[in-house]
């Protein structure tokens, strides 16, 4: 190795390690916060407590806020993952012209501002005379969670191997059943990192979310932003520690099942 | 088996009687590298001439492949000195050292075109701008891929491929051309065609060219000499004559061509002659052994006698059992029924024993003693 | 003929006119439903900033917009910062994703996580702690204070340098991802087959090593560049109204000043802007690996 190599190679790693530093920091700080005593961020802190979490259970409208979150992100992913689906295998396996073209338009919402999104989509609903504020809510989630589907689906479509299908079909399966019973299962990987990305993109989506929600429905994020501005306490970054510890599992659950490298690499 | 000193009979020292190492074209001198505990490469010496092509062979894991990286430049090593047409090219980068490589996967660029790929070294080299597309031309004549000059890599066959890779390492006129495993991705029809284009190719232009290879038939076939490697030593450094019938090492012996082995003890050993007892018999053969020391004793296949049980011939002798008779077509090789690790086959010419010979039969098989070669057991 | 050819061609035989049009069917429910859901209440919003109080096909609305340079001001800050976003990002990722894949075991797992951990923790936690570490007495001052480089506190909240760090930390795997995913399939032979011919080690990463990287670059560049063009919590809780750019002109203007028609015309303004971006990708994608098909 000639010195410039070695020397490209310490400055890659120095970089890396800042660079991990620099992603972890605000997830440790926020942890190390939520069980502050005091009532302002000072790190460290004055003592640890863990009454901000305690006070989580007096918080008015959190817990609606969570159940409809959740809610959303459960459902909304299911739909996208069953419309991906079938968009992906389409593109992947169709001989149609467009083909490219409808791949690009199902991941461009990914690229389109979310506030300009939200903006159209409340807009259209009120022009139609939708306003359910949790159905509107529902369509919305679709449109956010499934480019992310799209994204992960298309890659892992394009490098699976079809002739696994064609050895179904011959020894008796119809198609249908084949995709089902063959591609599914050898997609699994695929299929969760779709869904957890899906699942994500939808707890968290803000933008779009804060133009469809009414008093009675919000969602987690358009909630913890009202907590911000009426009552910036360390209860906020409870909330936060509880969803990191939730990711945490997440991640942590696929690792177990599928291999933490292999999840995140698709 | 008599030599003067363990290196002459390794050949690894000499190429030609009474030419000092140091003349030769490319001189390798006691490399050893290491990975943490691990000794990749022990101690390696070799002399190369101008001109010559040479294989190492070895399993893998042998270091083929690590030495061959350590003369290109790739990976570094730990000690000892490399000296190419007399530069000292040991601590050199590899961008310097004028040495060219065809890796087994090719490595050709996916982003460039086939002319673009056999340009990139003359570009990088600085060659006069006007010169380059002659340059390149000729070479794309040389391998024969002139139509396809064009056309991007990943459109290419594997044989084309590797005609794009072996044009490209040679289009800058390396003194030494480097192939690690260069015919591995290739079906067997294509790759003795592309093996002898090759070799005449690197004839004519009078290129030095070490291959890197685990294929003793290939080896056999291209090199003039072949280093037979082991666990990151050279076992035995010869053309593939000597290596056949004086093989230094039992690796070697059993690595090189096919051959009978038996274990056995030594009872008695006098002017270079040993007595050893096997499970088939009394063996005589050569080599400087202490009496109690366990031994293989080994023979070419081609040099044993069959006969009927019964009939007798001179020196060493075994009756056993015939397990099968091998038809290959040119020859025909007769197996005997061997214990444990041993092997005992005879090779005839011509297919007469089909007829000969079944499964069952009990025969004698005899050699000349001289023709035994007598090696330490295990460990070797 | 190789295994590849042989496949092709086979494949190629594979659908029947009655399969291709199954096929066709196939992508029509998700196509329905974004072509409904999304492409076109999007068109809605733009024909509507098109037509003025008469109803009348106007473009007075984006030169009223354009005409006041508050807005120019705003429209710019967008760009820049979204640019110095996507720059600061594309520095840091770089190096990252070679030193991930030459990296093995736990500590490329380490890396992976530091990548999808902050993801999945959602942009309003990250944008608060963030806010968090910048504030007077955060740890950034504290360190900048232990170190000696600074007497007092220095006000980080509320600069435009603290909101391209803060959305370059958050949008930092998005770059990452895309260039360490392509740098992960570079065959590790290609620089030592540059180096036997001839080619220094500068010479090698400009002319073998960035080429084949262009595609991963682009996607990341693409991506982060309209995640930051478009960005509003982060802002939001970072500078706040001081440096507001127009997605927050968007809310604003919907959620505090009722004025549909002027947050009609940012959002258009802003659409336009991610769909060059789209689109320019696109086409930079196409070319790049058309040279390395």
């Amino acid at each position: 190795m000639t010195a410039l190599e070695r020397l490209a190679r310490v400055v890659s790693w120095a970089v890396a390690a800042f660079v991990i530093i620099f992603l972890l920091t605000p997830i440790i700080v926020t942890l190390l916060v939520s069980f502050t005593s005091s009532s302002v961020y000072t790190l460290p802190p004055p003592q640890w407590s863990t009454k901000w979490f305690a006070s989580l259970a007096d918080k008015d409208g959190l817990w609606d806020a969570l159940l409809l979150s959740l809610n959303l992100a459960f459902i909304s992913t299911t739909i996208a993952l069953v419309l991906g689906t079938t968009t992906a295998l389409a593109v992947s396996r169709g001989r149609f012209p467009g083909r490219e073209a409808i791949a690009t338009f199902s991941v461009s919402p990914l690229m389109m501002p979310g506030l300009v999104v939200g903006v159209a989509l409340l807009q259209f609903f009120r022009s139609l005379g939708i306003n359910d504020a949790y159905f509107t809510l529902m369509l919305a989630h679709v449109v956010v969670t499934l480019p992310f589907v799209m994204r992960t689906l298309l890659a892992a479509f394009g490098s699976f191997d079809y002739t696994l299908l064609d050895a179904a079909r011959t020894l008796g399966m119809p198609y249908g059943q084949a995709v089902l019973r063959v591609m599914v299962p050898a997609l699994s990987p695929a299929f969760l990192t779709a869904g957890l990305f899906a699942f994500l993109a939808s707890m968290d989506n803000y933008p779009v979310s804060i133009f469809l929600t009414d008093a009675r429905n919000k969602t987690l994020p358009v909630k913890m932003l009202q907590y911000l501005e009426e009552s910036p306490d360390p209860s906020i970054a409870a909330i936060s520690s509880g969803l990191i510890m939730l990711a945490l599992l997440a991640l942590m659950l696929g690792s177990r099942t599928v291999g933490l490298n292999r999840m995140i690499q698709g | 088996m008599l030599a003067t000193t363990e290196a002459e009979a390794r050949g690894v020292v000499g190429a030609s009687a009474g030419t000092p190492a140091d003349s030769h074209h490319l001189v390798i001198r006691d490399i050893i590298k290491k990975y943490r505990d691990l000794t990749v490469l022990d101690t390696l010496n070799m002399a190369i001439g101008k001109g010559e092509i040479v294989s190492l062979l070895g399993p893998s894991g042998c270091g083929k492949t690590t030495l061959l990286r350590a003369i290109a430049g790739l990976t570094d090593t730990s000690a000892g000195s490399i000296k190419l047409a007399g530069r000292e090219i040991t601590r050199v980068a590899a961008h310097r050292r004028n040495v060219g490589v065809v890796f087994q996967s090719y490595a050709l660029f996916p982003h460039l075109t086939v002319a673009e790929n056999i340009a990139f070294g003359l570009k990088a080299r600085g060659a006069p701008r006007a010169e380059i597309p002659d340059r390149v031309a000729a070479s794309l004549r040389m391998v024969r891929m002139t139509d396809l000059a064009d056309r991007s890599i990943t459109a290419l066959s594997g044989g084309q491929q590797q005609r794009v890779a072996v044009a490209r390492a040679l289009v800058v006129e390396p003194e030494l051309l480097l192939l690690d495993e260069p015919f591995s991705a290739l079906d067997r029809k294509l790759r003795e065609t592309m093996q002898v284009e090759l070799k005449s190719l690197l004839r004519d232009k009078g290129m030095t060219a070490i291959f890197v290879t685990h294929d003793q038939e290939e080896a056999l076939a291209l090199s003039n000499r072949i280093a037979v490697m082991n666990r990151g030593r050279i076992e035995q450094f010869a053309d593939p004559v000597t290596l056949y019938e004086k093989p230094a090492t039992g690796f070697v012996l059993e690595f090189v061509g096919l051959s009978t082995r038996v274990s056995g003890r030594v009872t008695s050993a006098a002017d270079g002659q040993v007595q050893i007892e096997t499970a088939y018999g009394p063996l005589q053969g050569r080599g400087k052994f202490a009496p109690g020391a366990s031994v293989i004793a080994a023979v070419r296949p081609e040099l044993i006698s069959v006969a009927r049980d019964g009939e007798s011939g001179t020196g060493n002798a075994i009756t056993i059992p015939l397990q099968d008779v091998m038809c290959l077509g040119s020859k025909t090789h007769l197996y005997g029924t061997a214990r444990d690790s041993d092997l005992i086959v005879a090779e005839i010419s011509g297919t007469a024993p089909l007829a000969q010979f079944t499964p069952g039969q009990s025969v004698a098989l005899t050699w000349p003693s001289d023709s035994t070669l007598v090696f330490p057991a295990q460990g070797q | 003929m190789s295994a590849e050819a042989i496949t092709a061609s086979v494949s190629q035989l594979a659908p029947v006119a009655k399969e291709r049009d199954r096929f066709a069917l196939l992508a029509l429910p998700g196509l329905l439903y974004l072509g409904i859901l999304f492409a076109l209440p999007l068109l809605i919003l733009l024909v509507k900033s098109l037509i003025n109080a008469e109803g009348d096909l106007s473009l007075a609305g984006y030169a009223a917009f354009f005409s006041d340079p508050f807005n120019l001001s705003v429209f710019w800050r967008t760009l820049r910062v979204a640019l110095l976003t996507t720059l600061l990002s594309l520095v840091l990722a770089y190096p990252t994703a070679f030193a991930m894949v030459r990296a093995g075991g736990w500590i490329l797992t380490l890396m992976l996580v530091a990548m999808v951990l902050p993801l999945s923790v959602g942009v309003i936690v990250k944008a608060f702690s963030w806010s968090i570490v910048l504030r007077s007495n955060g740890i950034v001052n504290q360190a900048l204070m232990g170190l000696g480089l600074v007497d007092e506190p220095v006000r980080l909240l509320f600069t435009e340098t603290a909101l391209v760090f803060g959305a370059a930390n958050i949008f930092l795997p998005f770059m990452v991802l895309p260039i360490y995913a392509v740098v992960r399939q570079l065959d590790p032979n290609l620089s030592g087959a540059a180096a036997t011919l001839g080619s220094g080690p500068l010479r090698t990463f400009l002319t073998v090593t960035l080429p084949l990287t262009l595609p991963g670059i682009i996607a990341g560049v693409a991506f982060v560049f309209s995640l930051a063009v478009s960005m509003y919590v982060i802002p939001s809780l970072i500078v706040g109204e001081r440096h507001q750019n127009l997605a927050m002109m968007i809310a604003r203007a919907f959620l505090f000043l009722r004025n549909e028609q002027l947050g009609s015309v940012i959002a258009v303004v802003l659409l336009a802007i991610a769909t060059a971006v789209v689109f320019s990708s696109a086409l930079l994608l196409r070319l790049v690996e058309r040279r390395q098909r």
